[in-house]
């Protein structure tokens, strides 16, 4: 019987899954994000941000998506930049010294720096109830269980395959 | 304080003096801010009987106390000064992110004073506001103007600015923020035109507080789900837009068609659908800041002759281009939408303006001559010909340039201009929505759905199905329907969230965004004393209780095809009993004691 | 008769509109419907035995709230128009 229960159900990983396609550009993630974390609506301490091209009409949303191999946590002098047990990295305010060098080596820009609260701006997963995610309309961002986060994207694709076969078989019943 | 940033940004272009004053919080809460506020602070300094387009008339950008939070649709901020085309207060109401950055800049409005003497634009960076020279934007597109102010100021800025149209002072040239969204009716472009201000850019990175941090909150996390919930907010208008409309007002013979001439129906509607658009030219769906219905469209015709990219067209549009003039052409329809948007136009009345020329000129009172080419209903080419001449005012254009109340005045046939206040009406025909037809009369900025929407009861059973031809009850639907959007546009929230939330869920974001203790009547109090400061600024501009009407066309043509043939307007028998509901006496003037009353 | 369907309720169709149905009121052409188009159209139309509060009928054009409700009596002329709840502006 054992086997039959789900293992680690408390510890199972989550990733924030990003799908730009379906990003409305609404930065709903902004708004819900620095609410959360500092009490104010104020898209420039958020630590998402979406990113529009609009000669195109398409929007992206942008956060640390917990690089494994991380710059940020790598070049931090202190320690204060430590992955948690559950997943995301995250910044312990008393060890930092707000030297901002993780926001410099963060490539993609997803360590910020916020000149009014002299905080380092980047995404904590809100302890594991990230508001992003809890408030995007339209699934753009979503939090989501890290291994079978693919296989709703292979879903999509496989049901197209799925649909072909069941034409052939039912054009093979009629013939 | 919290809701609002409790400061005002005022810009003198005469002078070139900027100066930053403290809102008024006892007007901040009797008007609540966008809309109202706007219009009391315009009030406070403008005498009503200026010209519009004159250095006297003051240009207010303003926020509510829910711009740019995350209650319910809060991306929207209002235009208020004295429309050139009515001659009565606008106040004109658009979304996307600007009105959201300028409160983030640490202002809850933005007056702008005076005349340049060379074209300018504004940059607001937080606290440091320039006055800076746009001769080399002057002449530029929306579009043009928006990517180089980027590029001029910081990529993350916020642009609101006026196309050819608004510099032309097209008299229904709007403001367009955020490439497409706009402040589209009345004219508020021309007015921005007429003071040399091609541009206002801002960069904001202070925050908006609310008062009940955990209230607000949990209120947000219900209210949202409720709007998710309903059908019409969580389903419909994200998957086909606004105009999804076309249809059922089509199906219900409420659809005006051919300058409202041969109202009723139209035979090809369904081709210039939401469910056609959606089919066949919609990429993919638009948010405004904060937004979870995301009803807007950016649109793509990949190739042929009306081959476009944009955002929309929204219901009004696609009526207006398509059954107004006769058209079912999609493309063309979409063409001119995004033309008008790169131009700086307001869509309904640059439709229905073309609308009513077709009209003028197959009765023979344009000559081809005048109008420099053929002008029969349906011409698709037409359409997107003269949208661009108006608003460059080349050849006929500066004819149309004028609204259609005063091209057709020109042709000594100023009743076949459809427009209450010489302001066009929108995609509704009166005679089959008696309610409407009440509300387009008594509208505070003439022919307009959005003052009070009674399509919403009268067609669409929402929040209950009222009968579309009786007159019964209709007086008071529409002065509850006129206060609750009155404060609605002020609080700084969209409209359509009211087909899924009511009066309770308005006050209880107020009420937690604020700190002040907002009941359903004072929000209704508060909707209550701006409609009537709105209607005592349009007295004092001279307009009459002979304004409050319908095209004769209404009252004499009965509706010649559809469910409702036959149907007139009974306006008459409903504005008596609006007026006393108002409080006002039978001339409709607000007595004095409903004004002191409403504290005003 | 001529039976239209509009905005969500083609992609459960699959088609705008149909000649093939008769019937001899609202409510028997529902029914007629749900045979037809299953589950997912039947989920629109029905709440609990009743007509669901997110469908709006059309007869003629004019709203069924004022005729006779789902017991109002249908012609072979007659011109019917099927809606979910919608709203714009």
């Amino acid at each position: 019987m054992q086997f039959l229960q789900p293992q680690n159900i408390s510890g199972e990983k989550k990733v924030l899954n990003l799908t730009p396609e379906k990003c409305t550009g609404c930065r709903t993630c902004e708004l819900a994000c620095s609410f959360k974390h500092s009490q104010e609506f104020r898209p420039s301490a958020s630590r998402v941000s979406v990113l529009t091209w609009e000669s195109s009409g398409v929007s992206v949303p942008m956060l640390c998506l917990q690089c494994d191999n991380a710059s940020c946590l790598k070049v931090c002098p202190t320690g204060a930049i430590a992955r948690t047990e559950s997943g995301p990295i995250t910044i312990n305010e008393s060890r930092c010294l707000k030297c901002k060098m993780c926001a410099v080596a963060c490539k993609m820009g997803n360590v910020g720096y916020d000149e009014q609260t002299h905080t380092m701006l980047k995404c904590d997963f809100c302890n594991g109830d990230p508001v992003c995610a809890k408030f995007c309309p339209s699934g753009a961002i979503a939090y989501e269980d890290a291994v079978t986060v693919n296989l709703k994207k292979k879903k999509v694709y496989a049901e197209k395959l799925m649909q072909l076969l069941q034409e052939g078989d039912s054009e093979c019943s009629v013939g | 304080m919290f809701g609002w940033i409790g400061r005002l940004l005022r810009v003198n272009l005469t002078s070139g003096k900027i100066t930053k004053l403290p809102l008024n919080q006892t007007e901040a809460k009797a008007y609540i801010g966008a809309r109202g506020l706007g219009t009391k602070l315009w009030y406070n300094e403008v005498n009503p009987a200026i010209d519009p387009l004159s250095p006297e008339n003051n240009l207010i950008f303003a926020t509510g106390p829910l711009t740019g939070t995350l209650a319910t649709s809060g991306g929207r901020y209002n235009v208020v000064c004295k429309s050139p085309l009515t001659g009565t207060i606008a106040a004109s109401n658009s979304g996307g992110y600007w009105g959201p950055e300028l409160k983030y800049a640490g202002y809850d409005a933005l007056i702008i004073e005076g005349k340049a003497e060379q074209p300018v634009y504004i940059w607001i960076d937080d606290d440091q506001v320039e006055i800076r020279d746009a001769s080399q934007l002057w002449g530029k597109t929306v579009f043009e103007t928006t990517d180089a102010l980027r590029l001029a100021t910081k990529d993350e800025a916020k642009v609101a600015c006026i196309g050819p149209a608004g510099e032309k002072l097209v008299k229904f040239a709007g403001i367009l923020n955020d490439y497409t969204r706009a402040a589209g009716r009345s004219g508020v472009g021309a007015v921005m035109g007429a003071k040399n201000l091609k541009a206002i850019a801002v960069r904001g990175t202070h925050g908006v507080k609310a008062a009940d941090p955990e209230g607000f909150m949990a209120a947000i996390l219900r209210i949202r789900q409720m709007l998710k919930e309903h059908p019409v907010t969580g389903q419909g208008l994200a998957t086909y837009g606004s105009n999804i409309l076309v249809n059922i007002i089509n199906e219900s013979g409420g659809l005006p068609v051919r300058n409202f001439r041969d109202s009723g129906k139209f035979a090809t509607a369904d081709a210039t659908s939401g469910e056609a658009l959606t089919e066949k030219y919609l990429i993919r769906n638009k948010g405004c800041m904060g937004c979870s219905i995301s009803c807007g469209r950016i649109n793509k015709v990949s190739s042929g002759k009306f081959k476009t990219f944009g955002e929309g067209p929204e219901y009004e549009t696609a009526w207006g281009y398509g059954a107004d003039c006769g058209i079912d052409n999609l493309e063309a329809i979409i063409k001119a939408n995004n033309l008008c948007n790169e131009l700086g136009l307001d869509t309904i009345t640059m439709a229905a303006t073309i609308a009513c020329a077709m009209e003028l000129y197959e009765n023979g009172y344009i000559k081809q001559e005048d109008s420099g080419g053929p002008l029969n209903f349906g011409n698709v080419e037409a359409i997107v010909a003269l949208t661009r001449q108006t608003a460059y005012r080349e050849g006929f254009g500066d004819q149309l340039a004028e609204g259609s109340y005063r091209l057709a005045a020109k042709y000594d046939h100023p009743e076949l201009s459809m427009s209450v206040k010489k302001q066009e009406l929108p995609a509704y025909d009166p005679r089959a929505l008696q309610g409407l037809g009440l509300n387009y009369a008594t509208s505070n900025r003439g022919g307009c759905h959005v003052r009070g929407y009674l399509t919403s009861p009268e067609i669409l059973g929402i929040p209950e199905k009222l009968d579309n031809l009786a007159t019964e009850g209709k007086a008071g639907w529409v002065k509850t329907f006129q206060d609750l959007t009155a404060a609605v546009d002020s609080a700084g929230i969209c409209l359509f969230t009211t087909f899924g939330l009511g009066g309770p869920e308005i006050a209880e974001q107020l009420k937690t965004i604020t700190g002040i203790d907002y009941s359903v009547e004072d929000v209704l109090t508060c909707g209550e004393r701006i409609w009537n400061l709105e209607r005592l600024i349009n007295l004092k501009s001279g307009l009459t209780q002979a304004d409050d009407c319908l095209p004769p066309r209404f009252f004499t043509e009965p509706m010649k095809v559809g469910p409702n043939q036959g149907q007139l307007s009974k306006l008459a028998e409903m504005l008596p009993e609006y007026y006393q509901l108002r409080g006002w006496d039978e001339n409709g003037k607000p007595t004095e004691e409903r004004l002191k009353a409403l504290a005003i | 008769m001529k039976v239209s369907f509009f905005a969500t309720l083609r992609d459960i169709t699959g088609i705008k509109d149909s000649e093939r149905f008769q019937a001899a009121t609202v409510e028997e052409l529902l029914n007629n419907l749900c045979v037809s188009y299953g589950e997912k159209f039947a989920a629109w139309i029905w709440e609990q035995g009743q007509l669901s509060n997110n469908i709006m009928i059309l007869v003629n054009g004019r709203a069924i709230h004022h005729l006779n409700g789902i017991q109002t009596r249908l012609k072979a002329t007659d011109e019917i128009a099927i809606f979910p709840k919608v709203a714009g502006g």
